[in-house]
């Protein structure tokens, strides 16, 4: 018979390296069009990274996402980089670009600041125009300050900066210290259906609300949230390199090594939990890892509410299931009969 | 050994080993990387192209095997008019991360909307279960999928 | 000016060269593939202020299209292809690696071996791992050989060519077991333990006598693999100049080249290093792996080298998810507030270090969970077996210790017979709370992440 269950998995998790320096550096170029071209030294590995952090370097400029080329990943051309690692991208490159972006942008200022007849820290960069705050009809489009600073300021907006976040080391008899800057938190509800019988786990709703300060793009949290829960119904229920007794593994293929389909996959609900890290760059922190990491334990927890049997050890397969539920039923058995 | 083939279209001929699969063919022969090698057995769903409007995986598939047969590959979903339904809502809701299961995904999505113009969440799941995707966690694909055949059903 | 004549004559004949026929064509002509002339930009992309946009990602429409290229899917004059021949064997020293039959083979190009590599050690945090094993198995997945030859296929039949005798030694893969001082050591000379943490904070002991009940169990977590879709690539081509450029599948290009250089012993500026999209990462690709083979295969044989893992590769020989085991012990006061917990984390590192020691203070730092603990103690070791080794993945020792504290807080709620939801916001961390480390954590949001997501699951209306 199916038996439903509810779980939470509720979680914390840091960004950035432990106590060691992790530094991102950025170069944030303004062309004479008021396009702007991004060097980076980070990686895009699938996340969208170059997305979030074109994102940034064109907020700080004021300019449009398509308006920014970001150019990565090259040892030769691009700016030192710790990489697409730790959950650190949004936030530890995020920060070097807005950084070297506010650089870039404070050459525009001060050659757009004679021009509106203010100071330069009068001035502000939005809707691709550079303008009087509290007073947006004065401004400059930033194509015309951008060719002004090139070609007759000679000026050229570029802006180099680096980034790596604070830490104090961790005491190593306590472990007392501040090893991370800042950490993201989240919370996953399952709902699953045991089939008794069978020891079968089905994953048939999951909720999500995770926290990752500002979400610098939503569209691509939430890709991270379901793609971080697909990993974490793997880790819960099918997962597992195998090795016979000379340690040879048994299963190095994707035949025999079970990891989720379109099939496995439950209905996701993302709420992204409104946050603002003033540390991150325009309040954001990352979403990358902790996406993965309370799925199992919510799971595990909605098996146990549905059959009463507390899975120790993962992956919760069916026969491991199913034995423990046998091993309930027997001891539920000898409580029901009197004592001999 | 020679095989005459229709890949995208256009009829082509080429000259190789007897052991050459579908798969090496397309990537090796003619070019066309759409196709990715993930797995090499028949497991992961990468390779997927259509023979004669069937997804395969082409990794399994002898070259030889595909004598006056015609072959689609990803590269041959867009032209100059626009782009395929599949390929404009992928994109627009970000369906693929790391991209690589996502020409296969896209060719068995599009086998599905020709045989099935309206299909369920479920019929969709199904269809795609031979792509294996360890990014996105197949939602927005499946929504994407969703999307391009309410929009193909609309503008035909 | 622009003189109208002779662009016209040039595109006529270009318009001849398009006419060729295609029977004539060599079968090695790249695909002409057409694109739509007028691209149309998402509105997302185009709108200011750009942060919070629901921003399509300019490369999603290259992988839609097939036109994202990858290491794989990229092409040198000259190229070759270089394979990898593995131990098979967990444990062994190497008596004698015979090289002569594949060396002969036709279209082998060239050989590789440990003991030609200038520095043949790499690692994060300790330099425990050999690029080819030169003298000792560490375990079945390690490379004791390669090979470059003319087509993939090649280097592979030549791998079956090479001799290597083995003498069997004693391995170990339980890492309890491995931790007894009688056990076999997986690096002779250095104990299995090979990092140890700790955190302390205020008084356990007295904090589980304060304690209304105390709970104990012990969870235990697999080994996984990243499973990327595109396994490990690399293509290295050494020029003349002394400088090797090296495409690959790497996460982080800055640390990669200095493992790099190092295992090289060259300078770091003589090193290049580009990335393309990686076809997926989740931690298993922020190491080297093949790269400096492919750059001594290059520079033995002149030519540029690819070498891509197979799927058996990636599982046998690329680094994958810690199995922890974790003991935990808990007290609470009668209204289900934590007092105190004391944890241990064994966590079985494989062979090699790679970021066991991350991970392993990671897991120390969040095993107490996102709650207050006046009381707290954890221990935390990482273990040598010889299995694959276990290095960064999505998560860093978290996704275990999560299963473990929060199925451990479940068990306590029921005992308690208080609401799962409720045991959790009742020891939840608040804006100012201090870390297990004695940090005092802000944009804490974790009471917040609690209600959103039992609101949107309907927690308390829900029935079996």
């Amino acid at each position: 018979m199916i038996r439903k269950g509810k779980g939470i998995g509720c979680m914390w998790y840091p960004i950035g390296f432990t106590v060691a320096a992790n530094p991102s550096a950025a170069t944030v170029k303004v062309n004479e069009d008021g396009t702007a071209t991004l060097l980076t030294g980070t990686v895009e590995t699938g996340q969208g990274s170059l997305t979030v952090l074109g994102q940034i370097a064109a907020e700080e400029l004021g300019i449009s996402t398509e308006d920014v080329h970001v150019v990565s990943a090259d040892t030769d051309a691009t700016p030192m980089d710790t990489g697409a690692i730790a959950s650190r991208t949004t936030y530890v490159t995020g920060n070097a670009i807005k950084l070297a972006a506010e650089k870039a942008k404070e050459i525009l200022f001060e050659v757009a600041a004679p021009m509106l007849n203010v100071k330069p820290s009068q001035l502000e960069a939005a809707d691709r125009k550079v303008q009087v705050k509290g007073f947006p009809q004065r401004f400059l489009p930033i194509d015309e300050v951008a060719l002004q600073a090139q070609f007759v300021q000679g000026q050229p907006p570029i802006g180099s900066a680096s980034y790596n976040p604070p830490t104090v080391d961790m005491d190593p008899e306590t472990g007392q210290g501040k090893p991370f800057s800042t950490y993201v938190y989240a919370t996953q509800i399952a709902e699953v259906e045991v089939d008794d019988e069978t020891g079968d786990v089905n994953v048939t709703y999951m909720a999500a609300a995770h926290d990752c300060g500002t979400a610098i793009n939503p569209m691509l949290v939430e890709g991270q949230i379901q793609g971080g829960i697909s990993m974490g119904i793997g880790f819960a229920l099918q997962e597992e390199m195998l090795f016979d007794e000379k340690g040879v593994q048994i299963n190095p293929n994707l035949t025999n090594y079970i990891m989720p389909t379109s099939l496995d996959m439950p209905d996701i609900d993302v709420d992204i939990v409104e946050n603002f890290d003033p540390t991150g760059p325009f309040g954001a922190k990352g979403v990358g890892e902790p996406t993965a990491v309370p799925t199992a334990a919510a799971i595990c927890n909605a098996i146990y509410d549905a059959v009463g049997v507390r899975i120790t050890s993962l992956p919760a397969t069916a026969e491991k299931v199913l034995a423990l539920i046998k091993e309930k039923n027997e001891k539920d058995i000898k409580q029901l009969s009197p004592a001999e | 050994m020679d095989v005459e083939l229709i890949i995208n279209g256009e009829e082509k001929t080429a000259s190789i080993p007897p052991e050459t699969t579908l798969l090496k063919l397309l990537r090796e022969e003619f070019y066309l990387t759409g196709a990715k090698t993930g797995c090499d057995v028949g497991d992961c769903g990468a390779c997927t192209v259509l023979v004669d409007g069937e997804a395969v995986n082409s990794c399994l598939m002898l070259a030889g095997q595909l004598q006056g047969r015609s072959v689609e590959t990803i590269e041959g979903l867009a032209n100059l008019e626009d782009f395929h339904p599949l390929q404009k809502n992928f994109e627009d809701l970000g369906s693929l991360q790391c991209g690589f299961c996502g020409p296969g995904m896209i060719l068995s999505a599009k086998q599905l909307l020709e045989e099935n113009p309206e299909p369920t969440k479920q019929e969709i799941q199904d269809a795609i279960a031979g792509n294996l995707c360890r990014c996105t966690g197949y939602t927005k694909i499946v929504e994407a999928v969703a999307d391009a055949a309410k929009e193909m059903r609309e503008e035909p | 000016m622009v003189d109208k004549v002779k662009v016209k004559e040039r595109e006529s004949t270009l318009e001849e060269l398009r006419e060729v026929n295609d029977d004539l064509r060599l079968p090695s002509v790249p695909e002409k593939v057409s694109f739509p002339i007028d691209v149309v930009t998402p509105e997302a992309r185009t709108q200011t202020p750009a942060v919070g946009q629901r921003a399509s990602r300019p490369d999603g429409r290259m992988h839609g299209l097939g036109q994202t290229k990858y290491i794989d899917d990229m092409s040198f004059p000259g190229m070759i292809y270089a394979k990898i021949k593995r131990a098979g064997v967990a444990k062994a020293r190497i008596k004698k690696i015979d090289l002569s039959e594949a060396e002969k083979m036709p279209g082998v190009m060239a050989t590789l071996i440990g003991s030609e590599i200038p520095v043949n050690s790499f690692g994060p945090s300790y330099q425990d791992q050999p690029i080819i094993a030169d003298k000792l198995i560490y375990h079945a997945g390690d490379p004791v050989a390669a090979v470059a030859a003319t087509t993939e296929q090649l280097a592979a039949d030549a791998l079956e060519k090479i001799k290597i005798e083995y003498e069997q030694l004693e391995p170990i893969f339980d890492p309890i077991e491995a931790m007894k001082e009688s056990a076999p050591e997986v690096h002779p000379g250095q104990g299995n333990i090979y990092s140890s943490k700790i955190i302390q904070k205020g008084d356990v002991d007295k904090g589980f006598k304060d304690s209304y009940r105390t709970y104990e169990n012990t969870f235990s977590t697999q080994m996984v693999e990243h499973v990327p879709m595109e396994p490990h690539a690399s293509i290295a081509e050494w020029d003349a100049n002394g400088r090797v450029i090296i495409h690959s599948s790497l996460g982080r290009i800055t640390l990669g080249r200095a493992d790099i250089a190092r295992t090289l012993d060259m300078p770091i500026n003589r090193i290049r290093v580009v990335a393309t999209v990686v076809g997926g990462n989740f931690g298993g690709k922020n190491e080297i792996t093949t790269e400096p083979i492919l750059a001594l295969l290059s520079r033995k044989t002149g030519r540029p080298v690819k070498g891509i893992y197979t799927r058996e590769d990636e599982f046998m020989s690329s680094t994958t998810r810690h199995p922890f085991i974790m003991d935990y012990k808990t007290g609470v006061s009668e209204e289900g507030k934590i007092i105190s917990r004391k944890v241990r984390l064994v966590c079985d590192g494989g062979a090699y270090c790679s970021w066991s020691e991350t991970t392993l203070g990671k897991a120390c730092i969040l095993s107490a969970g996102p709650y207050n603990i006046e009381n707290l103690y954890v221990e935390a070791y990482a273990v040598y077996t010889n299995k694959t080794m276990t290095g960064a993945m999505r998560g860093f020792g978290a996704p275990q210790v999560c299963f473990a504290y929060e199925s451990h807080m479940d068990d306590i709620a029921r005992d308690l017979d208080i609401d799962p939801l409720q045991i959790r916001r009742i020891n939840a961390f608040h804006e100012g709370s201090a870390s297990p480390t004695g940090q005092v954590l802000q944009s804490v949001v974790v009471k917040d992440s609690l209600d959103v997501a039992a609101d949107r699951f309907g927690w308390e209306e829900w029935q079996k």
